[in-house]
């Protein structure tokens, strides 16, 4: 707990007992939780807590294997094949030349199988944007972290990967796969922690300002919005107040300040309905 | 006696795990495992670390995890942290039996009310009345004609699914020029590529929702819509299906399995609220938020099945339209009104729904339902 905060991220004791979990137990860990609210940051200070490197694939809806586990460099090859035209090697041989090593391309997948010297994060991000062909492949690599490339043949990984993957529930994920992993739920944060949140990140921050950007946000997230504000607008909503330099929240900032908290025509519209004027007060 | 200690440990967290299972947590063996792990590797004095330890283990859904503390402060009490002898536990939370009672009326209530009726549709036999009985409007059917109807509608419906996955494989032509196949085709001919493999387009199947309207005025038409929803399964990469009145209900659990009548008993027990009044918008709203985000993308086809006649605000309806035609492919609004000769869609909600549906279809008969089939 203490170590993640120093490198700037807030955890709460349960999250902390799920990272000292993988680590020990060597399990995947599934975050959910709502946009913004730190999921990726969890693999990305993991990783530099145990100094080590995070490899990250980014799903998405018709992610397939060729650009999450690795292709094969198809121009390097047909150079390689024109090359060998002229030499006597058998067809076995120039076959085994150009599905080398050499030609192969490694995607993130296949590179935290292949780390040399120590075990890599790996951060599957966003996994329910893929698809469930993707899932059920992927059930495989978690259970034996092994890769077989028809060519080549298995590749073991040497050091096995922490995994961690994060979802934002926009469909539900196969049980194999949860049933495979420890799971953490983020919640909105409470007002303190969000206050040791924007301390830590804004440290240039008046304290006061924080509290009333703060207590702002918390106030709109009650509102019923479409995508209610994650701690990621916190800081931006903050962030931008500093930099119009305003020493305070009043009703104009707010306005100026709408796009960082609603994100939406009808989230901002609602928000204007909810008055400037009542969100203020619940700011002091 | 560490050891033993140890062992009583392990013994509580197996009976703990057994207790959240049947408590509504959805783990297995392979779970109890991890959190025995789990325990080892932590201090199980903290208590705090402990819980946390066991929630991250155990957990796998968010209703999981919110349901968790409960449990976890049910069975090892609100502050020691030694369990409680588990038997007297079994009362505990989360007693879900359901309501029994108030539903079989989606089943029974159809013959009553036809029973007696004596218009279009008389019983009818023989292979002529195949075609008849496609034409019948749900609501004018004899109950004699009823068995008939049911088995030839599943019967053609699941026919129509059959000659729709057969159209998009056809239509799955080589578009792209598939660099790995080719290269590894040209080693034997000495590096050139002569014969070039191809990479079709995937077929992408669509997902489909179906909302259900089972409110009193449309009572005559729920059963064949159930079925309609059952039968597209096939087809459909996915299929979820819901009931409302002026709520929803999921039945996509029900209806996935292979034997309907089973299917359809259960879900006269699930629903509530049979045949009551209608809102629609209300009920869309419910729908957005709790399943919206999961279930709507660019690829899903909504359906929605129903009469319009809507006894809450035309504004709502609306405006909960337009964001599922945000997320959504397309909707299709199947009213069986539509069957009626001098129908106009001028009911309020209808009014305000329009400029939000794509396809507006009637679905009173056997084979408006059939001809669907262009559309989906």
């Amino acid at each position: 707990m203490r170590s993640f905060e120093r490198l700037g991220y807030i955890a709460d004791r349960s999250l902390a007992t799920a990272v000292y979990l993988i680590a020990k137990l060597r399990k995947p860990l599934l975050i959910e939780g709502h946009a913004g609210l730190g999921k990726t940051e969890v693999a990305k200070v993991l990783a530099s807590m145990l100094e080590t490197q995070l490899i990250r694939l980014q799903c998405y809806e018709g992610l397939d294997v060729s650009s999450a586990v690795y292709e094969w460099n198809y121009q390097k090859q047909l150079l390689a094949i024109k090359i060998q035209e002229g030499t006597d090697q058998t067809v076995e041989e120039k076959e085994r030349h150009i599905f080398s090593r050499e030609f192969l391309l490694e995607r993130p997948l296949l590179q935290s199988i292949l780390a040399q010297d120590a075990s890599p994060v790996l951060l599957i991000d966003e996994i329910d944007r893929a698809d469930e062909a993707f899932e059920a492949f992927l059930l495989e690599l978690l259970s034996d972290f092994q890769i077989t490339v028809p060519e080549m043949g298995t590749i073991q990984a040497r050091h096995i990967p922490y995994v961690v993957l994060t979802s934002n529930r926009t469909r539900e994920l196969s049980d194999a796969l949860k049933r495979r992993c420890l799971y953490h739920w983020i919640d909105y944060p409470s007002f303190e922690k969000e206050m040791r949140i924007v301390r830590a990140r804004l440290p240039g921050i008046e304290e006061e300002l924080g509290m009333q950007v703060v207590r702002y946000v918390q106030a709109v997230r009650q509102l019923d919005l479409a995508k209610p504000p994650g701690v990621a607008e916190t800081l931006d909503c903050a962030q931008a107040v500093v930099s119009l330099g305003s020493r305070r929240l009043d009703a104009e900032v707010i306005e100026e300040t709408m796009g960082c908290v609603a994100k939406s025509m009808e989230d901002g519209a609602k928000l204007k309905a909810a008055g400037t004027n009542k969100l203020l007060s619940q700011t002091s | 006696m560490r050891q033993e200690q140890s062992e009583r440990l392990a013994a509580s967290i197996v009976e703990f795990c057994r207790f959240v299972r049947m408590h509504g947590l959805s783990g297995d063996l392979r779970q109890t495992l991890t959190a025995l792990e789990a325990a080892k590797t932590i201090d199980a004095g903290n208590r705090q670390t402990f819980a946390a330890a066991l929630q991250a283990a155990l957990c796998s859904t968010k209703d999981e995890w919110d349901l968790f503390p409960q449990l976890f402060a049910a069975f090892w009490g609100e502050s020691q942290s030694r369990p409680r002898s588990a038997s007297g536990e079994r009362k505990g939370p989360g007693n879900t039996q359901g309501r029994e009672a108030g539903s079989s009326a989606f089943l029974n209530q159809h013959s009553n009310e036809t029973a007696s009726q004596d218009g279009e549709g008389k019983a009818v036999y023989g292979a002529s009345a195949q075609q008849r009985l496609k034409k019948v409007d749900f609501s004018q059917l004899p109950c004699d004609d009823l068995a008939s109807l049911e088995e030839l509608s599943l019967r053609l419906l699941r026919r129509m699914s059959l000659r729709l996955s057969r159209r998009l494989t056809i239509s799955n032509l080589a578009d792209r020029v598939d660099l790995r196949r080719s290269i590894r085709r040209s080693i034997a001919h000495g590096g050139e590529p002569i014969v070039l493999a191809y990479k079709g387009r995937k077929p992408r199947k669509n997902k489909l929702v179906i909302f259900l309207d089972i409110s009193g005025s449309m009572n005559l038409y729920s059963l064949f819509l159930v079925r309609f929803a059952y039968a597209l399964q096939a087809r459909f990469k996915r299929v979820d299906t819901f009931l409302f009145s002026t709520n929803v209900v999921e039945i996509s659990d029900l209806l996935r399995t292979r034997h309907l009548p089973e299917a359809l008993r259960k879900l006269a027990q699930r629903a509530a609220g049979w045949s009551g009044g209608t809102k629609i918008g209300e009920s869309l709203q419910q729908f957005n938020q709790r399943y919206g985000r999961k279930l709507l993308s660019r690829d899903t086809v909504f359906i929605i099945l129903s009469d319009g006649w809507d006894t809450g605000e035309p504004e709502v309806l609306a405006a909960q339209l337009r964001s599922v035609k945000r997320r959504a492919q397309r909707i299709l609004w199947l009213n069986p009104l539509l069957g009626l000769k001098d129908y106009q869609p001028i009911t309020r909600g209808m009014a305000a729904a329009l400029p939000y549906v794509d396809v507006f279809a009637p679905a009173h008969n056997l084979e408006s339902l059939l001809a669907l089939e262009r559309f989906l």
